[in-house]
């Protein structure tokens, strides 16, 4: 028994000394957690190169999905594997009603004085750039099909064509609800309207990757899009036509804050403050076709004129239906359960 | 000094894995007794809401879909996978086994995304097998391969093929082959000596090979998800459009603990299914 003892504490340690960090290198970088692939790539090229530049500490990135990630923050809350995260701006606010975010000082942030009032999210996160949700459709095989508004979307030549996030039916839901006058606190009134775009749905695609391969094939011709990766597509060469619907279209914010429990915070705040640079924010606009989060930003005329790049407080108030972060975090359960049982399935 | 000095030493790391398991295991069960909180990471208290919400209608057809596309793709991967393993087997030529075995085992190396993409590229509406039919003159339109069943099914029996041809080739391997020989000189044909000595012979491969096969397709994931496009939801898809996708990890729990106990509940009635067969198979 004894010696059976042994060899478990043995094999324990094993374990513990394959999965420990080393301090030593633990203590000269800034780690920071966001999702892999193309986010990753321009955050390491755009915003950590000149982080580093400025401050001769290398960045480490810790990638993943986004339940991944808030799960394994929720996991080492007080000892977070990251000082810095970035996250969508809903779930932003289930990582501070958790307290796995730092209140941040934006004194310590100088370039935080010209974000514009949308992305101040949460005394915890602020935004770093925006999209938005919205029509796409691919105007070589919807010919003499036009959408100024949501309601196109349940016209009969729309049938057996759409496809729609299956990880996000917020967009649908609160469009829905405009469209018979609720919103999305009152987002019920929708309900009946939605079952009415059932026929409509011929898939629901699971991720961008997905999003992308189903309209360049044009197996879904019409898609509840995420406005970057159509500007991506139109770039690989697909003829994808963006909407902004006369009631706007859907807003996302991704979001950065500072784990609490960092040692590194003085670091974090200088990374975030080159992320709201104005020439980054550029930059990012630029190779994400999103929209920057601070006034200052001087866009690229070509980048700017494209739809869902708001540069305007025109185009913020008229072309964004902006669905408040806090309540979407905490209605999104919700939504997501009578989305499956009602139009999914 | 025991008979086996080195046991518990080669022993303690499984020991210490199943620890791990168990407490997992422990966590989900503990998770779907208890109360979702909106907005929060973290539950409420204890209640059995979860699974009295699983009475919904839904959940039923999603479980029933589950096992039947589980049952259509051992089904299917035993039909195709018996005549590969016997080919493999009973191959003279070291070439051709190799070829036979290259074909089959290929998959396992590119993940189980790759190959579902794959399949996306060949039953899409403008997608191989369409073109190629459109082409030949035998359809007039594309078919709807993608987002059904069918398409769900055979990605599936793809992923599932070599694990099924490998079990199978191994059953088929021990079969004494004097027997079929034996068969043979007493005047049976080919044909009679598979159906009365080999095939009787390899039923305890062909039910270990399904069991695995049904085991394995039942947690399948990416595969129904990007063939099924939401249309074809297996429980694997509900545990993830409920669960992760919306932060309702009781719930998710709920779901994932229903899914097991019915993964047992079928497991064991295809065992006691199996049992008669299994004596036919002892030699």
């Amino acid at each position: 028994m004894k010696r059976l003892g042994t060899s478990i504490i043995a094999s324990a340690l094993f374990f513990v000394l394959l999965s420990a960090p080393s301090d030593a290198v633990a203590q000269d970088k800034l780690v920071v957690s966001i999702w892999g692939g193309s986010w990753r790539d321009m955050v390491d090229k755009i915003i950590g190169t000149k982080f580093t530049a400025e401050t001769g500490v290398p960045v480490e990135y810790i990638t993943g999905g986004t339940i991944d990630r808030l799960n394994k923050e929720k996991l080492a809350k007080g000892n977070p594997e990251s000082d810095v995260t970035f996250t969508t701006s809903h779930v932003g606010w289930l990582y501070a009603n958790d307290g796995l975010y730092e209140e941040l000082d934006l004194d310590k942030v100088p370039n935080a004085k010209n974000l514009i009032p949308q992305a101040r999210i949460s005394p915890y996160h602020i935004g770093t750039w925006a999209y938005v949700y919205t029509i796409g459709y691919r105007s070589d095989l919807l010919k003499g099909v036009s959408f100024e508004s949501w309601q196109d979307l349940w016209k009969p030549e729309i049938k057996g064509k759409l496809a729609a996030p299956d990880f996000d039916p917020s967009h649908l839901i609160v469009v829905a609800a405009i469209l018979s006058g609720g919103d999305a606190a009152h987002w019920e009134k929708g309900q009946a309207k939605l079952k009415e775009l059932k026929p409509s749905f011929k898939a629901f695609y699971t991720n961008d990757a997905n999003s992308q391969q189903l309209i360049a094939n044009g197996e879904t011709p019409v898609q509840v899009i995420l406005s970057m990766n159509a500007h991506y597509m139109v770039g690989e060469g697909v003829p994808v036509e963006l909407v902004i619907p006369k009631e706007g279209a859907v807003l996302g914010i991704d979001t950065v804050a500072i784990m609490k429990g960092s040692k590194k915070r003085d670091l974090a705040y200088k990374f975030i403050n080159v992320a709201l640079d104005p020439q980054v924010q550029a930059q990012v606009a630029s190779f994400k076709k999103g929209s920057p989060m601070v006034s200052n930003a001087k866009i690229d005329p070509a980048v700017a004129r494209l739809p869902g790049v708001f540069t305007t407080p025109e185009q913020w108030s008229r072309q964004a239906i902006i669905i408040d972060h806090k309540l979407r975090a905490e209605k999104t359960a919700e939504w997501r359960k009578w989305f499956t049982e009602n139009i999914i399935n | 000094m025991t008979p086996r000095p080195l046991l518990r030493v080669f022993v303690s790391p499984a020991v210490l894995c199943a620890i791990g398991f168990a407490a997992a295991l422990g966590a989900v069960l503990q998770y779907s007794l208890r109360a979702y909180v909106p907005g929060s990471l973290e539950p409420g208290g204890f209640t059995l809401a979860n699974f009295t919400a699983l009475l919904h209608p839904l959940y039923a057809r999603v479980f029933l879909d589950t096992v039947w596309i589980c049952c259509l793709t051992a089904f299917f991967t035993l039909v195709l996978g018996y005549p590969l393993a016997f080919a493999l087997v009973h191959a003279r030529s070291v070439a051709l086994k190799s070829v036979i075995l290259v074909i089959t085992v290929t998959p396992l190396f590119l993940g189980e995304v790759v190959r579902t993409y794959s399949w996306i590229v060949v039953l899409g509406n403008n997608g191989f097998l369409n073109s190629m039919l459109l082409k030949a003159g035998l359809i007039d339109a594309p078919l709807q391969l993608m987002f059904t069943r069918l398409g769900v099914v055979t990605a599936l029996v793809h992923v599932t093929l070599p694990v099924v041809v490998i079990m199978l080739a191994a059953a088929l391997a021990h079969i004494d082959r004097d027997y079929e020989r034996a068969a043979a000189s007493l005047g049976a044909g080919p044909i009679r000596a598979f159906l009365t000595v080999t095939l009787p012979l390899s039923t305890p491969g062909i039910i270990a090979s399904v069991t695995t096969a049904f085991a394995w397709t039942f947690s399948a994931f990416a595969t129904p998800q990007l063939i099924g496009g939401g249309r074809v939801n297996m429980v694997a898809n509900l545990v993830y459009q409920l669960g992760f996708a919306s932060f309702n990890f009781p719930f998710a729990a709920s779901l994932s603990v229903a899914g097991l106990m019915l993964t047992f509940a079928v497991l064991a009635l295809m065992r006691t299914a199996a049992r008669p067969f299994e004596r036919i198979g002892l030699h």
